[in-house]
């Protein structure tokens, strides 16, 4: 079985393999003492738990894992772990890593297209196994695209939180709460891929090269916030950014002008802990007793 | 990644750093006259040009004779300038928060600044086009809200992955470079590269001269040729004959230049004036007891800080990744594909410094090579490029018997750094180490 991390991945080649596992998972609220003796404090936390989970043999049952260039904590945290197995400090699978490329020239399509093929071969995938995962992968993509609407809906945008705590105050205030967790972004298999084109690796690599997913997409915050409004008809909207958030932080004053602009009730959360947030909760309540949908 | 040394500055926190070479007094002269001269280009001209990350193809625009401006540079500039608390402030009031990273957004949050009367040179004018790599998450941000805010254009380069992990890459990447940085790396920069070009002779007009590129590539390999020889004699020269202090000037100012008939005679004339001093037996410090090791980027608002402790302790600094990465990471035998060589020495120049394995194999090889006691390491709070690979690269040096002082501090951001704390924060590390 092969696992991954990260956003902007080749979900459809995964499917192709017949041996995906999913993402890996984390576990913050505990002592992590190997991640702490190797790892930087701006990693992520999600990081530094699965570095500790790995040493401890957590994940010996996969064959490979799947790094995502497309964010700098996922990436980063595939050379720690080449490393460390290389000079014998811990073992587990295989660490791989996928290199999408996400600039605007053809230079950086080519570049992915061309890792997909290497992938393909790596993981022993064929043409004709990808042609019928992209068809049930669109499918599955569709599916999801039927969004549950609520006429009383806040979204919880920025960084993707590690659960649904900040989703359950939304609720506890009798509102939907929209936005992915982190897990739903890794788990993202992006928009549509191309079915039938005769090249599947060539229409996976132009999937992931338009992709809005993954931290080095070259896209505007306050334009894809503004279509995540839409899409979920919020009248509301929590934009929060944990402590470690190295990217999109930076569409955080063209987002809350966006939103001001388009008189939609705003609370702004910044610096937050990567974890249980309270008082991100509590502020949430608070905010959202004032808000009229 | 690398910073960018500058004529110096008094600083409310900082220490003016001591001066002994005629080199760096050289140096800095030259580097004063360039920067005239290029906000005259610039500024006062109008001239097309661009702003640049310190680890884009600089050879490019050399070679088309297209002025640029660094952001590192610019930052250390306005650090230099004490304006760095003051830009990060608006940056506050911008809407955003103060964690962000600092060293790549002190440019634009002066732009953003828009106030002509304070900034230096009365702020950038409009650039034909600003070039970074995607190295880490946040710099194609930056860069593009920088152009938007400039109206003009960013142009992303690629960051790609490296799966040709070589421990002793540095001692392979003059000759077997096409290996060491992977084939296909190095085609996907030369190919970008050619966008680059393709953009700057539409955009300025002017044209790239092959022959003058190639020749340009020559004569970088003949300029860092000779700063390699001399972190050579220092590495093995006792005592130290030059401070890091004057390391990384008269290694990082031609370095901007690189190529230059300036940058190659001030090569020559650094070279040969640190062996007359290792000849002569001179060294940075009257008694040097302790040879230290810095890593991570300079602290440009302390240039002091470096040479503090040299009469209490005989503490001398005499490495600092600037001036040995000269051999390494610049030199390439051309074989008659310079722009192949090029894209070598660019697609692997911040990774080298901040992934493992080739950080700290690197510099658990450079701390051997130079016979270091212990080592100083940078460990900026808000970035995480720049403390990247910083804790396994400690471990491999403590493993190799050189002991690690991590510092919480930054490069650009005055406001965390206290030189008094730190100097004396150091000398207590050397005396628990059983080194002073």
């Amino acid at each position: 079985m092969i696992a991954s991390v990260g956003p902007a991945l080749p979900h459809d080649l995964f499917a192709a393999s017949g041996r995906y596992a999913g993402p890996l998972g984390w576990s913050l609220d505990r002592p992590m003492p190997f991640a702490a003796r190797w790892m930087e404090t701006k990693f992520a936390p999600w990081a530094a738990s699965i570095l500790e989970d790995w040493a401890a043999g957590a994940f010996d049952a996969y064959e490979a894992v799947v790094f995502a260039r497309a964010d700098d904590n996922a990436q980063r945290l595939y050379y720690y772990l080449c490393e460390l197995r290389r000079q014998g400090v811990l073992a587990g699978p295989e660490p791989l890593v996928f290199d999408s490329a996400q600039g605007s020239r053809t230079t950086s399509l080519d570049r992915t297209t061309a890792m997909v093929r290497k992938l393909a071969a790596r993981l022993d995938i064929d043409d004709s196994a990808l042609d019928g995962a992209i068809v049930a992968t669109n499918a599955a993509r569709a599916k999801r695209a039927e969004l549950s609407r609520s006429p009383k809906t806040c979204l919880v945008a920025g960084t993707a939180p590690p659960d649904r705590g900040l989703h359950d105050a939304i609720e506890a205030q009798g509102w939907h709460a929209a936005g992915p967790v982190l897990a739903d972004v890794w788990a993202d298999a992006g928009p549509p891929v191309d079915a039938g084109t005769g090249d599947p690796c060539a229409a996976i690599g132009r999937q992931l090269w338009k992709s809005p997913l993954g931290n080095r997409a070259v896209h505007d915050g306050a334009t894809k916030l503004a279509a995540a409004v839409a899409a979920t008809s919020a009248s509301a909207v929590v934009l929060w950014y944990s402590e470690d958030e190295e990217a999109g932080v930076w569409h955080l004053p063209a987002e809350r002008k966006m939103l001001d602009d388009a008189g939609i009730a705003t609370l702004v959360l910044t610096r937050r802990p990567w974890g249980r947030d309270d008082d991100g909760a509590a502020a949430i309540g608070e905010f959202l007793r004032g808000v009229t949908a | 990644m690398s910073g960018a040394p500058i004529e110096n500055n008094e600083h409310e926190t900082g220490r003016r750093s001591h001066k002994m070479l005629a080199s760096t007094a050289a140096a800095n002269a030259f580097q004063k006259q360039f920067g005239a001269d290029l906000k005259r280009r610039v500024v006062d001209d109008g001239e097309p040009y661009a702003i640049v990350q310190a680890d884009t193809p600089h050879e490019i625009f050399h070679a088309m004779d297209i002025p640029i401006v660094t952001n590192q540079w610019w930052a250390a500039y306005i650090s230099a300038k004490q304006l760095s608390g003051r830009y990060f402030d608006v940056m506050t009031k911008h809407g955003y928060p103060e964690n962000a990273c600092k060293y790549c957004s002190l440019g634009l949050a002066c732009t953003l600044a828009a106030d002509p009367a304070t900034a230096p040179w009365g702020g950038l004018p409009k650039p034909a086009v600003l070039v970074a790599r995607m190295t880490c998450d946040c710099i194609q941000h930056v860069f593009t809200q920088w152009a938007a805010a400039l109206g003009s254009e960013f142009f992303p380069m690629e960051a790609p992955a490296w799966e040709h992990k070589d421990p002793g890459w540095f001692a392979r990447s003059r000759t077997e470079w096409r290996s060491v940085y992977d084939p296909d790396r190095i085609a996907l920069m030369v190919a970008e590269m050619r966008d680059l070009i393709a953009l700057l002779e539409n955009r300025t007009g002017k044209r790239f001269d092959e022959a003058k590129f190639q020749h340009l590539m020559a004569q970088i390999n003949l300029q860092e040729g000779m700063i390699w020889e001399a972190a050579q004699a220092i590495g093995t020269a006792r005592p130290c004959p030059v401070s890091i202090a004057e390391q990384m000037p008269n290694t990082m100012i031609p370095q901007w230049h690189r190529g230059s008939d300036w940058a190659v005679a001030h090569a020559r004339r650094f070279r040969d004036e640190v062996m007359t001093r290792v000849d002569a037996g001179l060294g940075a410090a009257a008694n040097e007891k302790i040879r230290l090791m810095w890593i991570g980027a300079g602290v440009w608002h302390d240039p002091g800080f470096y040479q503090a402790l040299e009469e209490t302790l005989g503490a001398v600094f005499v490495w600092s990744m600037y001036m040995p990465f000269a051999g390494p990471a610049y030199i390439r035998d051309l074989d008659g594909r310079p722009m192949e060589a090029l894209a070598s020495r660019i697609c692997g120049m911040n990774e080298v410094l901040h992934l493992p394995p080739w950080m700290n194999g690197w510099m658990v090889s450079e701390a051997a090579r130079c016979g270091i006691d212990a080592a100083i390491m940078l460990m900026p709070p808000d970035n995480r490029l720049s403390q990247s690979g910083n804790k396994i690269t400690a471990r491999s040096l403590e493993d190799a018997g050189v002991p690690v002082l991590v510092i919480d501090a930054d490069m650009v951001d005055a406001k965390t750094w206290d030189h008094d704390a730190m100097v004396a924060t150091v000398g207590r590390f050397l005396h628990e180490k059983r080194l002073a």
